[in-house]
């Protein structure tokens, strides 16, 4: 166990004072205060001789703690004061919110779980206002779609998959073995090995239309690898944008090799782009913000090939 | 810590001190303090030193110190409100929270935040749970949500009603805005702040990640405009504009139907035979609707109102004309 600083140790001592003194007999063993709120139980001892001293002025008996301190545990009485633990402060009233309902956003997590009743005690001990502060939406993968990967990762098959892929604008059947569900800047994930690709692949869920389990057996590496939304040795080729200063938010947003910043202001960027769909609607967005100045295959008509694709809908 | 040593001293002090300002009804003054709680030193400059660091200490923790002034400096007094220090008890069953504990656990918001699990000990300690019995599913899942230097200021801002200023950065501009904080949400990967505009008079939406520099908060209470009941969802980029609403119908065909229908989480206005769909869509942001439309590449079009169709497709015309080159 690591060594408490002072605030720690006041911190833990304020919150373990009134937990003794409402236990049944408001006695304790060191133990069990030391699984409970992780400290060493040598401490805890100590914390508590020096407490058993502490009182108000004009110490008479009914003003001083009442602490008794025994070999393995110790009987606590309170005066008026420490019967109640400090209340939360602000970053751990947000944090415990926060972290409440992320995960009650989990597909399929249950609304009369310990968690949400949990959650709903909490909240009735905070201010007014407090609990329809904040709303937490990581993304609404489907429910179904959830749980048949989670039946899948726990009995170890593969998956076929009908899915979306974003970056080649296309639908189609994938066969996967599923490693683990992951959640990352309000999306939820699927990583595992995708036997169309022959890869390790990352599926975002809520492009995930369907999924169906096969007797084939997945095999997952032990320990997975790290979860990579974005890998930049699998790309397509390599494109050099110049860019208006008004569209430097392409810097900031996206993994590049390089940018320099030309005498006038605008930007030259090079990006490794990962699918040409990907790269199209890059160019779409900028419009005239964006010129390319070289680009390797055929990337350097793809903003061109889109538009007149697009026109064509419009019946242009 | 032995309890002789420096460190068991200025645990003991800080405890004793505590006690007394929570158990003053009209405060104490400094000598009172000095005379009354064991540990000061008698001289009274290494007092002042002492006692303002253990009151440091002591707000760090969240305790509220409150100042009642005097006439004079001599006679500003300190005390702890008794109902403001104690945390009402939840009643929490064990399996509920060892259910919070794994929620801190298990979510990550940015690497700033500190120690999150320093709630639960005020909780009562933490107990182990598996994650179904949390909440009913496995979580093999973990959750990372991105953290924001304005979002405690602005959680506080919403709990405790308080009026805001900050410095904005919308579409090229930068400006100072002042706001009445409703709601903060986090959808679509980013957070959101619902609030009560002042100048603009209405309700306006903010992405946290473009408010430059600090919050300032002004009064608790010093908001005068009532949260609705029921609050627009915000989210969408098309939302968070200056223009004046306009509704733009757009078709989306089959192959995207569903991912349009999540992207706009709202009900299609017609279905197609061919498993198109079409949406009606308020916009005040023209260049992020467009953006938007765009991002599904010739699955979508714009139908109405016209000069929009036509604005798209002189946009359009100008990339495919070559600018690109």
């Amino acid at each position: 166990m690591t060594e408490l600083t002072a605030a720690e140790r006041l911190d833990r001592t304020l919150a373990i004072v009134p937990w003794v003194a409402n236990q049944p007999g408001s006695t304790a063993t060191y133990e069990e205060i030391s699984e409970r709120f992780a400290i060493d139980a040598d401490d805890v001892r100590d914390c508590l001789i020096i407490t058993s001293m502490v009182g108000v002025h004009p110490y008479t008996p009914d003003l001083l703690i009442n602490a008794i301190i025994d070999a393995d545990s110790v009987t606590i009485e309170l005066p008026e004061y420490f019967r109640r633990p400090l209340r939360l402060t602000v970053e751990q009233t947000f944090a415990l919110l926060t972290s409440a309902k992320a995960l009650l956003s989990v597909p399929g997590a249950d609304e009369s779980s310990a968690l949400a009743r949990g959650l709903a005690k909490v909240l009735t001990t905070l201010g007014e206002g407090t609990e329809n502060a904040i709303d937490i939406g990581v993304d609404t993968a489907s429910e179904v779609i959830a749980d048949e990967l989670r039946g899948a990762i726990e009995s170890r098959r593969a998956v076929s998959l009908i899915y979306y892929s974003y970056g080649r604008d296309d639908t189609g059947t994938r066969t996967v073995d599923p490693w683990q569900i992951h959640s990352e800047g309000g999306h939820w994930y699927l990583q595992g090995w995708c036997h169309t690709s022959e890869a390790e692949r990352i599926f975002r869920l809520d492009r995930i239309r369907a999924v169906g389990v096969t007797d084939r057996m997945a095999i997952a590496p032990d320990p997975l690898p790290p979860f990579q939304l974005f890998d930049s040795s699998e790309a397509l080729g390599q494109v050099s944008l110049r860019l208006q200063p008004s569209a430097r938010w392409v810097v900031e947003y996206y993994p590049h090799e390089s940018v320099d910043i030309e005498s006038d202001g605008s930007l030259v960027i090079n990006i490794a782009v990962g699918s040409l769909a990907w790269l199209e609607r890059l160019l779409l967005r900028l419009g005239s913000e964006a010129v390319v100045v070289s680009a390797t295959n055929d990337l350097a008509t793809a903003g061109r090939g889109a538009a007149r694709r697009l026109l064509a809908v419009y019946g242009h | 810590m032995s309890p002789n040593d420096k460190s068991a001293e200025k645990f003991e002090r800080q405890m004793n001190l505590l006690a007394a300002l929570t158990d003053t009804v009209q405060g104490l003054r400094a000598v009172d303090i000095q005379e009354r709680v064991p540990g000061y030193n008698p001289d009274h400059e290494s007092f002042r030193r002492t006692f303002e660091r253990d009151k440091k200490d002591l707000l760090s923790l969240g305790v509220p110190i409150e100042i009642v002034v005097g006439a004079t400096a001599d006679l500003t007094a300190y005390r702890v409100d008794r109902s403001k220090y104690e945390l009402p008890d939840p009643g929490l069953e064990s399996d509920e929270l060892a259910a919070l504990h794994l929620a801190l656990e298990a979510v990550t918001i940015g690497s700033e935040m500190g120690d999150m699990a320093r709630a639960m000990w005020r909780l009562g300690g933490v107990v182990d749970a598996s994650g179904e019995d949390a909440i009913g599913v496995p979580i093999g899942e973990l959750t990372e949500l991105p953290s924001d230097a304005s979002l405690v200021p602005l959680f506080r801002a919403v709990t405790e009603r308080r009026s805001v200023t900050f410095t904005y950065e919308s579409s090229n501009k930068t400006s100072t805005r002042s706001v009445e904080p409703w709601h903060l949400a986090f959808k679509r990967g980013r957070w959101v702040l619902t609030a009560f505009d002042l100048e603009r008079s209405d309700q306006r939406n903010f992405r946290l990640d473009r408010i430059r520099g600090v919050v300032n908060l002004h009064d608790q209470g010093s908001q005068i405009h009532p949260a609705p009941t029921t609050l627009d969802e915000p989210a969408d980029p098309w939302e968070f504009g200056e223009d004046e609403p306009v509704q733009i119908v757009v078709r989306f065909d089959s192959d995207v139907a569903p991912f349009a229908k999540e992207s706009l989480g709202a009900s299609p206005s017609t279905l197609g035979h061919d498993g198109s769909v079409t949406f009606t869509v308020p916009v005040t942001n023209w260049p992020a609707f467009r953006s938007f439309v765009l991002s599904f590449l010739d699955h979508a079009e714009i139908l109405e109102p016209l000069d929009y169709r036509d604005a798209l497709i002189d946009w359009l015309k100008d990339i495919s004309e070559g600018h690109h080159d």
